[in-house]
């Protein structure tokens, strides 16, 4: 996807059309988490070499080529056949219960085997995953790029809605698409040196208002492992199991993983 | 009664059975094959999985009227889109539309009637029967009007469902004292000013899609968003046409500006006459066009001959060169430029001069009629109902405050705010004792917050009918719940492509309900039936034009040949073809002659604001991009968006105050009022040092608003100086000034 700012007047309509199509809760998890999948933020006005600027940071999951979130993920892997809708080729891999689909880039969630430790939220330097906790059952939770929209025949909800068609989504492989072209005019990965995991996400702008996005809203280190929460989730995995055996996963899964967090604020 | 279409063709959704992810799904079933009993975790299947699509919504979150579908799941609405066989806002709305699915299931929604049985303003309530609630409405009215007469009601009416009981109480009832808040806290001086120069009032008609410049007077948009309008001025900015922004501050649209003109605000009408002096002396104005439709030339220029760029500069804290740049731009792209009218006017009590000048430099450029100037599509006719027979004009008419006084001789329709304010408060010339307020919130619309609790304190009778508890409902004996835009008939929307140079068509949409307003927790009721019932009870039954909205509606589409089942068949909207907008030519009133009568100046002329005491900066507000004046704060979506309103402050004046970024603030006003909340203090350079800024729609205090009570902070709290604009009798809002408090100690602000 790219988000071209030159177009952006950071309407938010993006992110409550998301927030209506996915039932996405409002405020915050319980490890304070904005509860979003999608957001907008207003940047400025403030001092760039090129002068005052004031422009906005609309964001969501970057399917990143090396996602940082898919590693840490607890769950047991188990196999699974991929399918290129296109040629029909498939592929099998080893899965957690997130992983990002080896055809269409994607990075998705089985909220099914999802274990809601929140390890993988804790893992995306851009704070794009959170936990929903709704329904007393917690399970990771994200952008997924519209893709049951997108088998659909529509386009993702937050592109659909933009007024200023400032989000275009499309295929990055194909070198004729919009989003080729803005690649070819310097639309821009939010990358530093310490965060190089390819995201896929583009941001297209003048200079002045590329400066400041980039400036303020580039992840400039990894988050630290939370070694503690990835260990206890591991620790509780079992339990979790034998619970789920007992068809009281909800109440007792949810009771589980809040003691959890409410520890890790101790 | 929702309209059900499932025409797969329109939109290739409906019905559609629950959907999966490419893959997803299917994979996940399977890996858990071993565990039956599991609960399925929490997913939720998609606006398109399971739902109908239902035409026919016409968006209410704000005035401008897209055209919507929803998705409607076991009568439950799901998601709200933009209808894609619209050719106005297309399958886009804005974030308030999106919005509009948690107006419509807001548990803090009104949703009996009510009876006040503690006190106005701390009240508490009874739920009573419609019965019970419609014949105490009609008793006290109706002794209103026997010991006081007609006008000694006000309405303070807002929005579509207002229209048809203003109507009533207008006509029937036959009092002029109704204060429509678009009018005397909004745009009534824009549309008088144009009227009193080009003969029309403007709306917000410039072909900015097609101009070479864009030219705002404190427009910003992007904080400010109406669909096709941001889409007109995109469409413009990426052909290439050169943005002029005129504000104290680094707007939205500022960002995107090619010049920034950082005036001092309440200045603005000196900016213009020197820009139209410069064009003058010059001869760089659009002579051919002057000469042919200009009215008293001679005179306008002559009048305005003193306003110098040096002269302006001076005034405005511009520099001349900038003006100058400004004026010839203007001129070098004329006549196909967009001198945009604003909307929200009422700043300084000086606007309609302003106004005026607006639309005179629309003239001296010639800019009217041609691509990228004024000009008004045009819309498809449709037919009239509904309206109320005028058996009690002559009476309003002879009532009316403005006229008895003769004041206010460019007052839009109704009566000024303030006078009849001021006539309840004192009983001259003549008692006013009953109040209605019908979708409006005066509370934290009309500035002077004091002077209309006094207005309503002394009231016999106060009847408010909403959808929200807002903070009027406060001061309600009875409160009446009435249905929102997604459940009713009601309104026809009108209208032309967005594009005016695209291929020519119009079209004619009607609200209709998205989903049923049957429910068991609730007794809502649309305004024709309420205002019906209210009529037969004060004896006057027999002038309903109406039986129910439905009728309504049916038989203004009968005037364009149309019936509510064909425009459900056509999707919601029914599309025909156009005609060219272009080449309609306006006569140009440089000089009124008409103003020079009433003893008003008669030639664009600047009135200096009052300036900021010392230690004090002048408060200037304006949009949110999620709210719509104070009508969506308790949004919970919208809400999450924007939590509060940040008070933006100078960071070469924070710096000196000892402010940060991110800190705690209240603000105090010249009067010494004291805001009732805090906010979040924004510190940046894109202010002037003499302004303060935050976003309008913050602050309620009526805790039945339990998601924004007391989130942000309400600047019509802090308005307590009253403006009025003299031609027009609106108010302005922009002359009060405030200094910080943070822990409880007041900040002066460094000139």
């Amino acid at each position: 996807m790219i988000i071209d700012l030159e177009k952006c007047v950071g309407c938010h309509a993006c992110a409550i059309a998301c927030r209506a199509e996915w039932e996405v809760p409002t405020g915050k998890d319980s490890a304070e988490r904005e509860r979003r999948r999608n957001w907008v933020k207003r940047l400025g006005p403030s001092k760039t070499p090129q002068g005052l600027a004031s422009t906005y940071y609309p964001g969501l999951c970057n399917h990143c080529d090396k996602p940082a979130c898919v590693a840490v993920c607890p769950a047991d892997k188990v196999e699974a056949t991929f399918t290129d809708p296109k040629s029909g080729a498939t592929k099998k891999m080893e899965v957690a219960a997130t992983w990002k689909d080896p055809f269409n880039g994607t990075v998705q969630i089985d909220k099914e085997r999802c274990l809601g430790c929140g390890a993988c939220a804790d893992a995306c330097p851009y704070s794009a995953r959170y936990v929903n906790e709704e329904e007393g059952d917690p399970k990771a939770d994200k952008c997924t790029f519209c893709v049951e929209r997108l088998a659909q025949g529509l386009e993702p909800a937050c592109v659909q809605t933009c007024l200023a068609r400032a989000r275009i989504f499309g295929d990055l492989n194909d070198p004729n698409s919009e989003v080729s072209k803005y690649v070819k005019k310097g639309a821009v990965k939010l990358e530093s040196a310490k965060v190089k995991i390819g995201p896929n996400v583009r941001y297209y702008g003048n200079k002045k208002d590329m400066h400041l996005l980039t400036t303020t809203s580039t992840p400039q280190a990894m988050p630290q492992a939370n070694l503690r929460r990835t260990i206890m989730a591991h620790m509780l995995k079992p339990a979790m199991d034998q619970v789920k055996s007992l068809g009281m996963l909800g109440l007792a899964g949810a009771m589980l993983v809040k003691g959890l967090s409410e520890e890790e604020k101790k | 009664m929702a309209l059900n279409l499932t025409r797969r063709k329109f939109l290739q959704t409906a019905s559609l059975a629950a959907a999966t992810a490419a893959m997803s799904g299917c994979f996940a079933r399977q890996a858990n094959a071993s565990t039956p009993f599991v609960k399925k975790p929490f997913t939720a299947p998609g606006s398109f999985a399971d739902t109908k699509t239902v035409v026919g919504g016409v968006c209410e979150m704000c005035f401008w009227r897209c055209q919507l579908v929803g998705k409607v799941r076991d009568g439950k609405l799901v998601k709200l889109e933009g209808n894609p066989k619209s050719i106005d806002n297309g399958a886009s709305i804005c974030a308030r539309g999106n919005g509009g699915v948690k107006l419509l299931y807001d548990p803090d929604r009104l949703k009996f009637p009510m009876k006040n049985v503690g006190k106005r303003g701390a009240p508490q309530w009874k739920r009573i029967s419609w019965d019970e609630a419609l014949d105490e409405c009609a008793t006290k009215l109706k002794a209103v009007v026997d010991k006081h007469g007609p006008h000694g009601i006000a309405m303070f009416p807002h929005g579509s469902s207002a229209t048809y009981p203003m109507g009533f109480f207008e006509n029937v009832v036959g009092t002029p004292n109704i204060s429509e808040a678009s009018f005397f806290q909004c745009r009534g001086i824009r549309d008088m000013a144009y009227v009193a120069t080009l003969d029309t009032a403007p709306d917000e008609n410039v072909d900015m899609a097609n101009a070479k410049v864009i030219f705002l007077l404190g427009g910003h948009f992007g904080e400010n968003v109406h669909v096709s309008h941001v889409k007109r001025y995109l469409k413009g900015l990426e052909n290439g046409a050169k943005l002029v922004v005129v504000d104290p501050r680094f707007s939205a649209s500022a960002a995107k500006a090619h010049t920034w003109v950082k005036i001092k605000p309440g200045t603005d009408t000196a900016f213009l006459l020197a820009i139209m002096n410069h064009l003058v002396k010059t001869g760089k104005y659009n002579k051919a066009y002057v000469e042919a439709n200009g009215e008293g030339f001679d005179k306008f220029s002559k009048g305005i001959s003193l306003a110098t760029l040096d002269w302006a500069a001076k005034i405005c804290d511009v520099p001349a060169k900038q003006i100058k740049e400004v004026a010839e731009l203007l001129a070098a792209n004329a006549p196909n430029v967009s001198i945009h009218p604003g909307r929200h006017v009422s700043w300084n009590g000086n606007d309609f001069q302003r106004e005026r000048s607006l639309a005179c430099l629309t003239g001296l450029l010639g800019a009217i009629g041609v691509k990228g100037g004024f000009v008004a599509g045009k819309g498809p006719k449709v037919g009239k109902a509904g309206g109320w027979p005028k058996i009690n004009e002559e009476h309003a008419e002879a009532h009316a405050l403005h006229k008895m006084a003769k004041k206010y001789q460019f007052s839009p329709p109704g009566t000024p705010t303030d006078m009849i304010r001021d006539a309840a408060v004192s009983g001259k010339p003549y008692a006013i004792k009953g109040f209605v307020a019908w979708g409006q919130n005066p509370i934290q619309t009309v500035p002077g917050e004091d002077l209309t609790i006094k207005m309503l304190q002394q009231m016999d009778f106060v009847m408010v009918c909403d959808i929200m508890p807002t903070d009027i409902t406060m001061y309600a004996d009875i409160l009446l719940p009435e249905s929102s835009y997604l459940e009713r008939y009601d309104m026809i929307k009108p209208g032309t492509q967005w594009d005016l140079s695209g291929k020519q068509e119009q079209y004619i949409a009607a609200r209709m309900p998205l989903v049923s307003m049957t429910a068991a927790d609730h007794e809502r009721k649309d305004p024709v039936w309420i205002t019906n019932e209210l009529a037969k009870r004060m004896g006057l039954g027999q002038h309903i034009p109406v039986k129910t909205q439905e009728e309504k509606t049916e038989k203004m589409l009968a005037g364009a040949n149309l019936s509510i089942e064909q425009l459900v068949k056509e999707d919601g909207i029914h599309v025909q073809p156009g005609v060219d907008p272009y080449g309609k030519v306006l006569k140009v009133k440089f000089f009124s002659q008409e103003l020079a009568e009433a003893g008003f100046p008669a030639v664009p002329t600047y009135l200096p604001v009052p300036e900021p005491p010392k230690g004090f900066a002048r408060l200037v507000y304006g949009r949110a991009p999620v709210h719509t004046f104070n009508r969506s704060q308790n949004n919970v979506w919208l809400v999450n968006e924007m939590p509060e309103n940040p008070v933006w402050l100078n960071d070469e004046s924070a710096k000196k105050m000892g402010l940060k970024d991110g800190d705690r603030i209240e603000l105090v006003n010249q009067d010494g009022v004291k805001s009732q909340t805090s906010s979040v203090l924004k510190v940046t350079p894109g202010i002037r040092k003499d302004t303060i800024y935050m976003a309008h729609g913050y602050g309620t205090k009526n805790p039945a608003m339990t998601v924004g009570v007391g989130k942000g902070i309400d600047d019509q709290s802090l308005i307590t100086k009253l403006a009025v604009d003299p031609e027009t009798g609106a108010h302005g809002m922009r002359n009060n000034f405030v200094k910080f408090v943070k822990n409880g100690k007041v900040l002066s602000i460094p000139a």
